[in-house]
């Protein structure tokens, strides 16, 4: 174990052989952040804490997002590997009270993996939840790493937001769900390695069961109606330990669990593989005792196991039993603190003249055709034209985006970050909404071999986010996405929500289309491009804004499935770059040049 | 059991997930719509089965949730002249109830295909179709990965929408059928996704209003024959 | 060239979770009140393969499973002559 030192140390005593394993899985890159947590910090932030990020949306309604990485399983087993992150981070969602309406994939692979898109799409399709957008950038560099990025968003009643923490001791814990095998089992420390050898071909694997999750949904939802929820937490990695232990280490509290009471799929399992076990479905909910059945009772009608597996106490310590045997009793608030690393300073430097690394221009439509990007029927702009539109029945509308530069990452990673922030919130107003908030996915080689460029990505994502004045609701990081010693490039993916009043979502028409604006980059312009692509698109003009126009084969297949024949000669602009495309002729003070029309 | 107003029930099977679609298209049109679950009892002028991956569709589409209790609640129902309508995974169970007939195999592609497609309307005389000029040709959704209609029994087989083009493989690109006696149809296209012109299209309104009109008026001559019975 | 037939059978590991077979093991339980257990839902392929020798047949068999048929991170198969 990477941290023992520091562990005993703080114990105070050897630790024994249960709690090595406990804390290797609580104290791993995945779990603990320990490269991470100092730059995060620095972020400006927004309802940031919970499982996911959590900005109003109008009075009544919240809105629940974040990005999470599946890189590693997804490079062992493609399939299950990108289906259990899509279920993965609808859990996070769902905890928040949030009922999930939509998913977007930022996808990174040397070509499009099939196992990748079908494992979004079995699992997505089935759970009844839209995959509503994305991005596919296709790439030698991610041929042994690639990334599978996914983005959930829900919405959620305000009286129906729930903590993810215990409140109270006499609190108990439920955890119900899909039952509990040795799937996953030191999952969340295989993710934070190399992805070289023995480890990788290490059966880590975890299968997903979207029929359970879809139940789990349910379940968790006409819980929360009821009122039965005081505070939750879906089983990820570090499985039963990481979720009880985080519900009651934020609240100063401690927990009793009683491991011989979660349902095992696989009898033969030691107590330890039953704290740790990373199986998938499952989530723990906060409740009064007198509550408890009727929690259980709801998730077994909707045919899953639970049980009351934990009692929230006031004595600080983490404390998980085995038929009365103690397995480990340690603070609660240990298993949290894992050791941070050192951040490194950064001093940005000019941006330098970045030279074009193309990624393949594909028409997406083979993509996202196999996802089921209308159930819920809030979908208003469908995967094709950019940014996704959604609406809340009765009220407004909100507006998704997933995005990454990471032919600049490679390049100066502090610009890369900055830019791409910048070119989010262009797509945001593009699309006549104003941006709320990002969730941010960093995706990482080695931050032991090259600190630095870690530094640069996260102080240009903190200045970028002052500078728009776009606060971080939520993040994700995955580190070491190396393979014998090679990395990837420094990949910030951004997922932006916006918030739009009116739902009349400016779509192309026919006639001449310009290109706007500069074909190289000034940071003093970019809020005059703002203020004329959130003017433009307010008076009923398609915008489109795109970092390399060359790859445009999607919208252009998209209008002619409606008809639309589009025909553009891109003027040749720099790798960041202040352009936009504009359909229809339109008053502006900004360079404008004809280079095209649609008819 | 008279009730005046058209009222309609949505099942609502484990593992479906267009069952809210469905219950706010029906109460759009002015139906008084409320979900069921496999354990209840129908009460209503028009079922619907929604689309979703009942039981996961762990074993075969719509194999598992044919054959749950509400199973036999809708055979009588069916018998007794009651309208259904199966979309997508209803359409898939409708059949692996024997209500209709064919079946419904992987799509010739082998993926999942979620797009908006054109369809012909093929029967008109349906109580779900008649606000549809015949031949008409409307936009709806589909999102499925079985959908691909085979034939097995050209007696039985009652074409009510068809694909303009082929989508799925489906045998004369068939996209939606009724059983003989019209009260029962079923099809892959989700007219429940398409009520407005917002989203995606408005062409699956007039699948409701058909039934919704349909419905209104078997019951005002009914309370008509009623009335002329007792010489009001 | 001679053909020979064979069936594929191809079944997760057993360390590796199905839960398709789960599902359908507890329909089976719970509804039909049949005792299954140990339930696996896995794939079998049946084909045809020219080739000079049975021995080479069998090798290009297993070349099909290893390159495509079976995912051999998660799945096992074993190979039959019909």
């Amino acid at each position: 174990m990477k941290y023992i030192d520091i562990l005993e140390r703080k114990l105070g005593r050897k630790a024994t052989k249960a709690e090595i394993e406990a804390f290797t899985v609580m104290w791993s890159e995945h779990c603990g952040y320990s490269h991470t947590k100092g730059y995060i910090r620095q972020l400006p932030r927004v309802g940031f804490g919970g499982n996911a990020g959590i900005v109003p949306l109008d009075d009544y309604h919240f809105i629940a997002f974040k990005v999470e990485s599946h890189n590693h399983p997804s490079a062992v087993e493609p399939f299950n590997g990108a289906a259990t992150g899509v279920g993965g981070i609808i859990r996070d969602i769902l905890a928040m009270g949030a009922r999930p309406t939509a998913v977007l994939d930022s996808l990174h692979m040397d070509k499009i993996t099939e196992g990748i898109i079908d494992g979004i799409s079995d699992y997505g399709n089935s759970i009844g939840v839209p995959t509503v957008g994305g991005e596919l950038r296709i790439s030698n560099y991610y041929k042994y790493n690639p990334l599978v990025n996914v983005m959930a968003v829900g919405i959620g009643k305000n009286e129906h937001l729930i903590p993810s923490m215990a409140k109270r001791a006499g609190q108990v814990i439920v955890i119900f769900g899909g039952a509990t095998g040795r799937d996953g089992i030191h999952g969340a420390s295989f993710a934070s390695e190399d992805l070289t050898g023995e480890k990788a071909t290490k059966l880590s694997i975890q299968v997903g069961d979207p029929f359970a999750e879809k139940m789990l949904i349910e379940a968790f939802l006409e819980m929360v109606e009821e009122g039965l929820v005081e505070g939750a937490q879906d089983l990820g990695a570090g499985g039963v330990l990481s979720a009880t232990s985080e519900l009651v280490a934020k609240a100063d509290l401690g927990a009793v669990v009683h491991l011989e009471r979660i349902a095992l799929r696989e009898p033969d399992m030691n107590p330890v593989e039953i704290l740790i076990s990373e199986s998938q479905e499952r989530m723990a909910v906060v409740t009064s005792p007198e509550k408890a059945d009727r929690v259980i009772e709801i998730a077994r009608k909707h045919l899953l196991f639970a049980d009351i597996a934990a009692e929230v106490t006031k004595t600080g310590q983490y404390v998980a039993k085995y038929n009365g045997k103690t397995v480990i009793d340690v603070p609660a608030k240990l298993l949290e603190e894992s050791p941070e690393e050192s951040i490194y300073d950064y001093t940005p430097s000019k941006m330098p003249k970045f030279s074009w690394i193309k990624f393949k221009d594909i028409d997406a439509h083979e993509v996202f055709e196999r996802y089921d990007y209308m159930v819920g029927t809030d979908t208003v702009v469908k995967p094709g034209y950019g940014p996704a539109v959604m609406r809340v029945k009765g009220s407004c509308g909100y507006s998704l985006v997933i995005h990454s530069r990471a032919d600049l990452g490679f390049q100066d990673p502090y610009w890369a970050a900055y830019i791409t922030l910048l070119e989010s919130v262009r797509k945001t107003l593009a699309v006549g909404a104003r941006p709320l908030a990002i969730t941010d996915g960093i995706n990482y080689a080695d931050p032991d071999v090259e600190p630095e460029g870690l530094a640069a990505q996260m102080m240009g994502l903190k200045n970028a986010c002052e500078f728009s004045n776009v606060p971080v609701a939520s993040g994700n990081a995955s580190l070491y996405n190396t393979y014998k010693g090679k990395g990837i490039p420094p990949t910030l993916v951004i997922g932006m929500i916006g918030k739009l009043e009116d739902l009349n979502v400016p779509r192309p028409k026919k006639g001449p289309v310009y290109a706007l604006g500069f074909k190289d980059f000034e940071l003093e312009r970019e809020k005059i491009l703002w203020n004329e692509i959130e003017r433009i698109a307010k008076s009923g003009h398609f915008v489109v804004s795109m970092h390399d126009f060359s790859t445009m084969s999607t919208l252009k297949s998209e209008l002619q499935n409606v008809g639309l024949e589009m025909k553009l000669k891109i003027p040749k602009c720099e790798p960041a770059h202040q352009l936009v495309v504009v359909f229809g002729d339109v008053e502006t003070k900004l360079p404008k040049e004809l280079i095209g029309y649609v008819r | 059991m008279t009730r005046s107003f058209p009222k309609a029930q949505v099942v609502v099977y484990p593992g479906s997930n267009c069952d809210r679609d469905a219950l706010w298209a029906l109460k759009y049109v002015g139906f008084d719509a409320e979900f069921i679950g496999i354990h209840d009892h129908i009460d209503a002028d028009l079922v619907i089965l929604p689309g979703g991956f009942s039981y996961g569709d762990y074993l075969r589409v719509g194999a598992v949730a044919a054959r749950e209790p509400i199973a036999s609640e809708i055979k009588d129902f069916v018998n007794r002249g009651g309208l259904v309508i199966g979309i997508c995974n209803g359409f898939q169970i409708l059949i692996e109830m024997r209500l209709l007939s064919g079946a419904l195999l992987q799509n010739s592609t082998g993926k999942f295909i979620c797009k908006v497609v054109e369809l012909e309307v093929s029967d008109i005389t349906t109580p779900f179709t008649n606000y549809f000029i015949k031949g008409e040709r409307i936009l709806l959704p589909i999102a499925h990965g079985f959908g691909r209609y085979v034939k097995t029994d050209e007696l039985k087989t009652n074409v009510v929408f068809r694909y303009t083009e082929d989508v799925n493989g489906s045998d004369e690109f068939i996209a939606g059928v009724s059983n003989n006696d019209k009260n029962v149809i079923g099809l892959m296209p989700h007219p429940e996704r398409s009520i407005e012109r917002l989203i995606c299209s408005d062409d699956g309104l007039r699948v409701f209003l058909s039934a919704f009109n349909y419905i209104k008026l078997k019951k005002t001559q009914e309370d008509q024959k009623a009335n002329a019975k007792v010489g009001v | 060239m001679p053909k020979y037939q064979f069936v594929i059978d191809i079944q997760y590991k057993s360390n590796v979770r199905d839960p398709r077979g789960e599902m359908i093991k507890r329909v089976l339980n719970d509804e039909y009140r049949i005792p299954a257990s140990n339930l696996r839902l896995g794939k079998s392929i049946h084909l045809e393969i020219d080739a000079e020798s049975m021995e080479e047949a069998l090798k290009l068999v297993d070349k099909a499973c290893e390159k495509l048929l079976v995912n051999t991170v998660t799945e096992t198969y074993e190979v039959r002559k019909i």
